[in-house]
């Protein structure tokens, strides 16, 4: 009786410790979770921290830990920098993006409804050529790109730089936006079939609000990709009017006359991590989708 | 409801917005103009030129680092400026590709023909016929602090005239404490350093290319490998301070102006910049000097030219030669400190007793220009084999190493 | 009646695969415009001396003969590679480590995996925009901080030398990706059943060999595909050395896809580019193709 009680009191110490042992484990795996976290967010915090300082401040040697006074003067600096200002290169980086985000839903939906659900010949052949382009990035093929844009004067132009972006979404959205489609059910199509509608009011009067996760998913990452893409910008720009915002802030970086006002570029750096911040945040779930989805699944 | 809507009409919009056409046309003559970003008095005149007439320019200021990549893609796509304000040894490069208006004709009719700065005249000519005129002059020399040379108990009035007599000359300055520096380079600018470096070279009689342009002499002229042993002295001895080695520019004329500087190379261009926003430094100027005396000078500046495909050709000229005319020359240049590209305009009345003036402004007279298309390539590129010679050469201290080096990629360059 | 629904049938078919073709048409056009043409206009270009404008001449094999005395591309490629062989593994052991502590689905734990993920988001541009401004020697929080703590007698030139350089970099870079890599390892760990862990720790099995029996095993097709992506990247890479070193110091950082663009758009040599270019996409069909293998060897 008393050996039973005895073992029963020592199982309960042991259990008591063992889940001591796991509280205790838990709070050191959160302990470094916060850490690693201020980590991360250092670099965005600080640059917040410095653009919203003076701009004499944010320029100070050796730099301050918090600012003695709280302005948004590098954000007015930045609305007239280099005579055109920000806003210009927040509208060509807009306009891009979203010409990109257009072009790819259009046409990663068109093509993946078709990979899926059509037969006709030769379409493993054109679903590979299409694939391969995954393989051989744009930085490859950059030079024979500049004479084509050049050639057909589309040189200098925001569409003419859109269509470059279009070109390397559509494979990761082709791949997805086909996967969608096939996970959608044969009969609800067949139903609509037999009732005479014809396959592009099937697929925009149906199928689209089945699929749309997935062109919200490509429409993330058609916005981000071409949101803070550099190379291509700044070869196929060369008018300062049309610079997209990441090549305009490698301009602050250089200075105008020499000086590199930092106070505004961090502002710049603020303004334009928002935007694909913000999208991320909000539709979290449709980019991880397309990351498993586009990565893993294959 | 729909949740199709909503889509389509943002993508309708966009691909409205997307081709909407990109200005509207009139018949006013618009020109643009672009310029590196170096503080001639460019903006001034074209400001000037806006005011009091009918044609309009737009002048775009590209980084000096990209004006050759962003001038080729513009050539390259049809769309250069219809003036652009050119570093003087591009010139070749871009009238032998044949992206710059024949001026020879209109050049014949100026009266002063004779008097713009030659070597800018040399650097905008092709084959016998003129592509560019001066509008920019900036020779290279030394500026030093008086104030420090006083304090250190040097001789303002005779400022040193050899490679020994610089080092201890900044020696003595060193002695003044901590916060005080010596000398000033910008190691992590290709330009800079042919602007302030080369010079040492030539006005000791030596060079890195052969009079014809055709081969490297890196590794045969022992003057060079002597000029890179000079500064090698002085990063080594500490008399320049640690960030100059990576400074890509910003501060080439920067850190000079914030006074506890004693001596660093510079340009015309920074006279004015100095004089007007640093009136409390005291500085004075000498020519670069050669090992054992001597001097030289890089005769730097832009030249102006047309672009090839420019629909106003006439127009431009109009600009371009009322920019040289004494109005401008005299009244927006010297008066601003800029030294006018017209040498007789040199005695004016703004630059009367200024000796520093006056001692910058002959420098030209030493002035030397290298005359070749591959010039960005060699020296001005930050990736070129220029500046990563006098990098491992001077910060390194591998000289030997730095000489083949450069030999090595000097001569594959020049061969194609 | 009977026949024209068979007539119809017939033409039903064909319509469809008429149909399913025009779907496509967009797509496989603009693969072809943009991605096929110029393949194939890059090795045209590539035996050609092809400058940015001027006249072009056919010169056959010669740009590829340069490529082999050219003493900078070589050191690119050797740069390249190296970068690549020290940027991967701390990428590749940090994304473990932030896979394995964000694994389980304790409370908060979204707001973690998010954090960890928000550089990804950020382009590499403006990451390294903002590395470059951390690191400077007079008004970095870096050099600030080390003085504060009299870790440094003086501030330091990071990006001065080429290691300190190297480093910089690839501390800006494993922020800036690490939560990729964190993300695909996540998903290949929450694949592994529990039961697996459970019975192994019934058997007495400690988290080493957990880690060398279970995880690593069942992971290594995860773990293969975060690798090929993550060499891929750093192979291609050239926003972070054009922005924070512009291929200082003493040329020491110069990727190839930076030297291509150099010789392409500012020494104006298109169709030695082209050449280089190449060469680049051999070494990637080359990594590809490892890629391929790995992920398909046990199926």
């Amino acid at each position: 009786m008393s050996a039973t009680a005895l073992d029963a009191q020592a199982k309960r110490s042991q259990q008591e410790i063992r889940r001591l042992r796991r509280r205790a484990l838990l709070t050191l795996r959160y302990v470094v979770l916060v850490i690693v976290a201020i980590l991360f967010l250092f670099p965005i915090f600080w640059s917040f921290i410095n653009s919203i300082k003076l701009p004499a401040e944010a320029v100070a040697v050796p730099p301050t830990y918090l600012p003695t006074e709280i302005s948004f003067e590098n954000y007015e600096e930045l609305t007239t920098y280099g005579k055109i200002g920000i806003a210009q290169h927040v509208y060509n980086s807009t306009v891009v993006a979203l010409i990109t985000v257009a072009g790819s839903i259009v046409l990663s939906t068109l093509g993946g409804y078709g990979f899926a659900r059509f037969n006709f010949p030769g379409k493993n052949v054109l679903f590979i050529m299409v694939l391969s382009t995954l393989m051989i990035p744009f930085q490859s093929i950059l030079i024979p790109l500049f004479v084509m844009i050049v050639q057909v004067d589309l040189h200098d132009t925001l569409f003419g730089l859109a269509l470059v972006y279009i070109t390397f979404q559509l494979p990761f959205g082709i791949f997805l936006m086909r996967n969608s489609f096939l996970a959608v059910p044969h009969e609800i199509e067949e139903s609509a079939l037999l009732d005479g509608c014809s396959s592009l009011s099937i697929l925009y009067r149906l199928m689209l609000r089945l699929v749309l996760p997935g062109i919200v998913t490509v429409a993330i990452y058609a916005f981000i990709n071409s949101w803070n893409e550099f190379l291509a910008a700044l070869i196929f720009m060369s008018d300062q009017d049309k610079f997209t915002l990441p090549v305009f802030l490698t301009t602050i970086r250089y200075g105008i006359w020499g000086d590199v006002n930092w106070g505004a570029l961090q502002a710049g750096v603020i303004v334009s991590i928002i935007p694909s911040l913000a999208i991320f945040l909000a539709l979290q779930r449709y980019y991880m989708d397309g990351l498993m989805g586009g990565a893993v699944k294959n | 409801m729909n949740s199709r809507k909503p889509l389509l009409l943002v993508l309708a919009f966009v691909l409205v917005i997307g081709s909407l056409p990109l200005a509207a046309q009139d018949d006013q003559i618009n020109m643009t103009m672009w310029v590196r970003s170096i503080p001639f008095q460019t903006q001034a005149m074209v400001d000037e030129w806006n005011a009091n007439n009918d044609s309009q320019i737009e002048l775009t200021v590209i980084p000096s680092a990209e004006f050759v990549t962003k001038m080729g893609a513009a050539i390259a796509a049809g769309e250069p400026p219809d003036i652009a304000s050119i570093d003087l040894i591009y010139t070749p490069a871009f009238s032998a590709a044949g992206q710059l208006v024949d001026i020879t004709e209109f050049v014949r009719e100026l009266p002063y023909a004779d008097s713009l700065t030659p070597a800018h005249m040399e650097l905008g000519m092709y084959e016998g016929r003129n592509y560019a005129v001066p509008t920019g002059v900036d020779g290279s020399f030394i500026v030093y602090n008086i104030d420090l040379f006083e304090q250190a108990g040097l001789d303002p009035d005779n400022p040193p005239s050899t490679w020994d007599e610089m080092l201890d000359a900044m020696r003595a300055i060193n002695a003044l404490g901590d916060e005080i520096y010596r000398y000033w380079f910008s190691m992590n600018c290709a330009g800079c350093n042919a602007f302030t470096f080369l010079p040492f070279i030539w006005a000791s009689g030596g060079d890195v290319l052969s009079d014809d342009y055709a081969e490297a002499t890196i590794t045969s002229d022992p003057i060079v490998r002597d000029a890179l042993a000079f500064y090698n002295t002085i990063w080594e001895e500490g008399l320049v301070p640690e960030g100059a080695s990576i400074d890509n520019g910003a501060n080439f004329v920067n850190a000079f102006a914030a006074g506890n500087i004693g001596m660093a190379g510079m340009g015309n261009f920074a006279i004015p910049l100095f004089t007007n926003d640093h009136p409390d430094l005291n500085f004075g100027v000498f020519h670069i000097p050669g090992k054992e005396g001597g001097a030289a000078s890089f005769g730097g500046g832009d030249v102006i030219a047309i672009a090839s495909g420019s629909e106003h050709v006439e127009e431009a000229w109009r600009f371009i030669e009322w920019t040289m005319s004494d109005e401008a020359q005299i009244e927006i240049y010297a008066a601003n400190g800029q030294i006018p590209v017209r040498l007789e305009l040199v005695d004016n009345p703004y630059f009367e007793g200024d000796d520093r003036q006056m001692t910058a402004a002959s420098a030209l007279a030493v002035g030397f220009t290298p005359y070749t298309v591959v010039y960005n390539d060699l020296f001005n590129d930050p990736n070129g084999p220029w500046l990563e010679m006098l990098q491992i050469a001077i910060l390194d201290g591998d000289i030997d190493g730095a000489l083949e080096l450069g030999q090595e990629r000097f001569t594959q360059i020049m061969e194609g | 009646m009977i026949g024209s629904i068979a007539l119809l049938n017939l033409s039903w078919q064909q319509r469809r695969k008429l149909t399913g073709l025009l779907f496509v048409t967009p797509t496989v056009a603009f693969v072809t415009v943009f991605f096929i043409i110029p393949l194939l206009m890059t090795a045209y270009m590539s035996l050609h001396d092809w400058p940015l404008f001027g006249e072009r001449a056919f010169t056959g094999l010669e740009n590829y003969q340069e490529l082999s005395k050219d003493r900078q591309y070589l050191k690119s490629l050797d740069f390249t590679f190296r970068y690549t062989a020290l940027v991967t593994p701390p990428i590749f052991i940090l994304g473990f480590i932030l896979a394995s502590l964000v694994r389980h689905n304790i409370r908060y734990i979204g707001i973690f995996r998010t954090i960890f993920f928000l550089p990804v988001v950020i382009g590499l541009g403006v990451s390294s925009l903002l590395w470059v401004w951390m690191v400077d020697d007079r008004i970095g929080i870096f050099n600030k901080i080390l003085l504060d703590l009299n870790l440094v007698p003086k501030a330091q030139l990071f990006l001065g030398r080429p290691n300190t350089a190297m480093n910089v970099i690839i501390l800006s870079v494993v922020w800036k990706t690490v939560g990729f890599t964190m993300i695909l390892l996540l998903a290949g760990l929450q694949a592994i059943p529990d039961e697996l862990y459970e019975s192994a720790e019934v058997d007495g099995a400690g988290y080493f060999r957990k880690l060398f029996y279970i995880t690593l095993p069942l992971m290594r097709r995860t773990i293969a595909l975060a690798l090929v992506l993550s060499v891929i990247g750093s192979v291609l890479s050239f926003d972070q050395f054009y922005i924070m070193t512009r291929g200082g110091p003493r040329n020491s950082t110069i990727s190839i896809v930076f030297w291509i663009f150099n010789n392409s758009f500012t020494y104006f040599k298109m169709g030695y580019g082209a050449a280089m270019s190449i060469v680049l996409l051999g070494i990637l069909v080359a990594l590809t193709g490892l890629q391929l293998y790995v992920l398909r060897e046990k199926e």
